[in-house]
């Protein structure tokens, strides 16, 4: 039932502004969860729209299955979207809610009733069938909203930031149901977040957006260790950058040649390393550097290390304790370092 | 308790106001209705005046009259308004703002007056009809004003209520149907399927409860009426006016009791109303 | 429908809305107009010269209008403030019916209660004078300050008068600093609300003022029933100028969201 959706240079502005969508391209698996990642105003929900046919791209193709849908309107496209607020139906009974894209379907009353009620079992709220959605909380009217998509059996299942209104041990909780409802269904989900977590916890690929273009679209953990530009690491958290000259292997910088693992090409270039791959010890790649500042995280602590005129921060276990104004002996191993383009 | 007095001293200014300007005058009236004016001599309490009103033909013919303007300006201002509300509901909504908002400002009064200058039998529509060749004179041209049909009542009645409705409507249609539109959509809903499914359920009780709105009015309202009506029958307000205005004193109580009947019948549509209001605002929350 | 088809629909019903206001203009200054003819053969500036006549009792009457006008606007505001207060700010058992009571002088035509006080305002000496105008013209205006001034207090959460008090604020400074300031808008618009409602009252001020308080809407119905369209054209204009004004100046003070939209009634300016 799931499909494959392709996006090829998608583009879409609305009225005169300014493009809300450049010429995006990516293409998502039958069955994979992908999270289309960025600020608000980035254009990952248009793009989520553009998929389910509510914008029509003012550029571009949409493919599933290989067939384009520009020309299909939503209510043909078997995409079923889920959206910020649950918008359930006011005058219907939970029971109905669900059951009304089947009974678009021409579905009998009985069977949508049927389905309805096996999907409310899947969510969790096999409980709910008699109430209307004014009775629910926002947790639950959004466990109905999402029971109403997947009992359609869609081809592509959306989600529009849909545990944002929720508070953040609901959103851990609804995390872990779309998850397990995913993995169940099956469905190729597009999900769109601004929260990196999220994004991180959920998916299989993260397409990251600014500004309405493309980024970087990878497995969670390249944003971490194989970060495309300097914006990139900085939205996933990393701080340290170090600027230098390649050379083959190793790179100069302020703080000495540091040895890389693979090679570089020859010219300006950016390192990072992220905070906990710093480590407090003598070898390659290690230099003297005095701690700046300090402050303790619980399960971490975080220090300022400055040397040679660069900061950079390192994160250590609790039991190591250092105060500001100590020197210490720092190594960024060869294996943590990942060179950036100086150009971003 | 500090805060109960609190809000009584808030509320005592209005409802002092209310309380014996508007509430205090409708006891009263009602006891006039019952007979007892002592001003001009009557003390005796009777329900003579609504048996002398119910047995009335005139007050029959008032209340056909009155019920037949209201019900069909209520109901030609509703179907105008649905389809106004979704052929318009893509445009501008500032622009149709402020389209709409301008009968709803204008008095009864000048709309009509300028509905009185169009429709009169030497008005803007029979000048046109003449230039096409339709009429020859004046006299040609149906009598839409001071006759048997109201028509020029219910003229001005459309044209101030119209963009009242629908402006009710388009507030719905723009808000949450407009995104529950979207949720059918996806969800595979097809055109009709979402108008009659969704949209429609949606925005229905929005558009019922300004129709009711529009019929309290009509049924209550006095001057239209008294300017464009004709002089027999009267529409009710105007009949109970006439009443009280008249050299006979001993027809004031007959005067109250038509105005009760209007009170009882409006506030009565004002529960209803204000029932469907609380009912919507629950829904949204 | 698309977006073209709407702005053709919205063009029309422009067109509806103006239809009333073409014989009107055209009448206000039109010297000679005969059957059949579709336009004034000849244009003059009598209807004008009418309003605006020394000892034509137009100006008397304007005067008399914006005064009524002007105390009901200010009386309601202060009335209604409190309870606007009341019923937007504070939560207390019993709302729903007192929302009810003050609704109802909107909802009920207010002729059977007029009729009723009207007895007690002969013998208070307050029928046929300008006082007792105002006093009823309160009946229909109080409700729509109160109602409109709730919608503002409700969406009020006290907050920042919290952090006024932390900051050394008593209640008082608090209300009179930081609340009042930010109801201002709101409060305007219910003037503004309640002046428009006093000035369309026709009925109220007939039975109250007894003929003897002439009033714009007095001098407007008698044209009407006379025979002259030229002053009554220029008067139904004149009339309709501050309605067209505060709409003007509504839509361009306030932002779409702050427009009183809520309370829009039928009938509500007459």
């Amino acid at each position: 039932m799931s499909a494959r959706l392709e996006l090829e240079n998608v583009s879409h502005r609305y009225g005169n502004d300014a493009p809300a969508l450049e010429k995006l391209s990516l293409a998502v698996e039958p069955g994979e969860l992908v999270a289309l990642l960025g600020p608000s105003g980035c254009g990952k929900t248009t793009a989520l729209k553009v998929v389910a046919g509510l914008l029509r791209p003012t550029a571009g193709d949409v493919r599933v299955d290989g067939r384009s849908v520009v020309g299909t309107p939503p209510e043909r496209r078997e995409a079923a979207m889920v959206f910020q607020k649950p918008l359930l139906f006011p005058h219907m009974g939970v029971t109905e809610n669900v059951g009304f894209g089947l009974r678009m379907r021409g579905a009998r009353k009985e069977e949508a009733g049927r389905k309805a009620d096996e999907a409310l079992r899947r969510v969790r709220m096999e409980g709910f069938a008699g109430r209307s959605p004014g009775e629910l909380s926002g947790g639950q009217q959004q466990r109905v909203a999402l029971a109403r998509a997947l009992v359609t059996e869609p081809r592509l299942l959306l989600l529009d930031e849909p545990f944002s209104a929720l508070d953040a041990n609901l959103r851990e909780e609804m995390r872990d149901l779309v998850l397990r409802l995913q993995r169940e269904g099956g469905h190729t989900t597009v999900f769109v977040t601004h929260d990196q977590e999220e994004a991180v916890v959920l998916a299989d690929r993260i397409a990251l957006i600014f500004d309405g273009r493309l980024q970087m679209y990878d497995c969670p953990e390249a944003f971490y260790d194989r970060p495309a530009t300097r914006e990139v690491a900085r939205f996933f958290g990393a701080t340290n950058f170090i600027d230098g000259r390649a050379n083959d292997g190793s790179v100069r910088t302020p703080l000495g040649d540091l040895r890389l693992e693979g090679t570089a090409p020859p010219g300006e270039v950016t390192l990072t390393i992220r905070p906990e791959a710093v480590r407090l010890e003598g070898g390659e790649n290690s230099f003297r550097a005095r701690v700046s500042s300090t402050s303790y995280l619980g399960t971490q602590v975080h220090y300022e290390l400055r040397a040679a005129g660069t900061t950079l921060r390192a994160a250590l276990p609790p039991h190591v304790r250092l105060a500001v104004g100590d020197e210490v002996t720092a190594r960024l191993p060869a294996t943590s370092l990942w060179v950036l383009d100086r150009r971003f | 308790m500090g805060g109960r007095l609190k809000i009584v001293l808030l509320l005592a200014p209005a409802l002092a106001v209310i309380g014996v300007l508007f509430a205090g005058g409708l006891v009263i009236a009602f006891v006039q209705s019952l007979g007892y004016v002592p001003a001009i001599g009557m003390t005796e309490l009777t329900l003579d005046a609504y048996r002398g009103i119910l047995s009335d033909e005139d007050f029959f013919d008032s209340l056909v009259l009155t019920l037949y303007v209201s019900g069909v300006s209520t109901g030609v201002s509703t179907v105008l308004a649905v389809l106004a509300a979704l052929a318009l509901r893509r445009s501008s909504g500032r622009l149709s703002a402020v389209v709409f908002q301008l009968p709803i400002t204008i008095p009864h009064l000048v709309a009509a007056v300028g509905i009185a200058l169009v429709v009169g039998q030497t008005g803007l529509g029979a000048r046109l009809a003449a230039l096409l060749g339709l009429i020859g004179e004046p006299g040609d041209f149906p009598a839409l004003l001071y006759d048997e049909r109201s028509v020029g009542i219910i003229l001005t009645y459309v044209w101030k209520e119209v963009p009242f409705i629908t402006l009710v409507m388009l507030a719905a249609l723009r808000g949450v149907a407009s995104d529950l539109e979207d949720v059918a959509r996806t969800l595979g809903a097809g055109a009709w399927q979402r108008f009659w499914y969704v949209v429609f359920p949606v925005i229905s009780p929005s558009v019922v409860a300004a129709s009711l709105l529009v019929f309290a009015f009509t049924f209550g309202a006095f001057e239209v009426p008294y300017l464009l009506g004709k002089s027999y029958p009267t529409i009710l307000p105007v009949m109970a006016y006439d009443e009280y205005r008249g050299i006979d004193l001993a027809a004031r109580p007959t005067a109250m009791a038509i105005n009760i009947l209007i009170a009882l019948v409006t506030g009565a549509i004002a529960a209803l109303y204000l029932r469907l209001a609380r009912d919507l605002g629950r829904r949204r929350g | 429908m698309g977006k073209k088809g709407g702005n053709v629909g919205l063009a029309l019903v422009a067109a509806l809305v103006a239809v009333p206001f073409v014989p009107l203009t055209l009448w206000a200054f039109a010297g000679e107009w005969r059957f059949p003819d579709l336009l004034p053969t000849a244009w003059s500036l009598r209807g004008v010269a009418h309003l605006v006549e020394p000892g034509g009792g137009v100006l008397g009457a304007t005067l008399n209008s914006v005064l009524i006008g002007a105390a009901t606007a200010a009386a309601s505001v202060a009335v209604g403030m409190p309870a606007g207060m009341a019923i937007g700010g504070y939560q207390w058992r019993f709302k729903g019916v007192v929302i009810f009571f003050i609704l109802l002088p909107i909802l009920v035509p207010p002729l059977a209660s007029t009729m009723g006080v009207h007895v007690t305002f002969i013998r208070l000496g307050l029928a046929d004078t300008l006082p007792g105008v105002f006093l009823v013209h309160l009946v229909p205006t109080v409700p729509y300050t109160a109602l409109i001034l709730a919608g503002v207090f409700a969406e009020r959460t006290g907050e920042l008068e919290e952090a006024a008090r932390t900051l050394g604020a008593s209640p008082w400074q608090a209300f009179l600093r930081v609340t009042l300031p930010g109801v201002l808008p709101g409060v305007a618009v219910a003037g503004l609300f309640a002046f428009l409602i006093s000035w369309g009252q026709y009925v109220l001020t007939l039975l109250i003022g007894g003929g003897n308080v002439v009033t714009l809407p007095m001098l407007l119905f008698s044209a009407a029933s006379g025979n002259d369209p030229v002053v009554t054209s220029a008067l139904a204009l004149a009339f309709a100028l501050p309605a067209v004004l505060a709409l003007v100046l509504a839509l361009r003070v306030l932002k779409p969201g702050e427009r009183a939209g809520g309370f829009v009634g039928p009938g509500k300016f007459s």
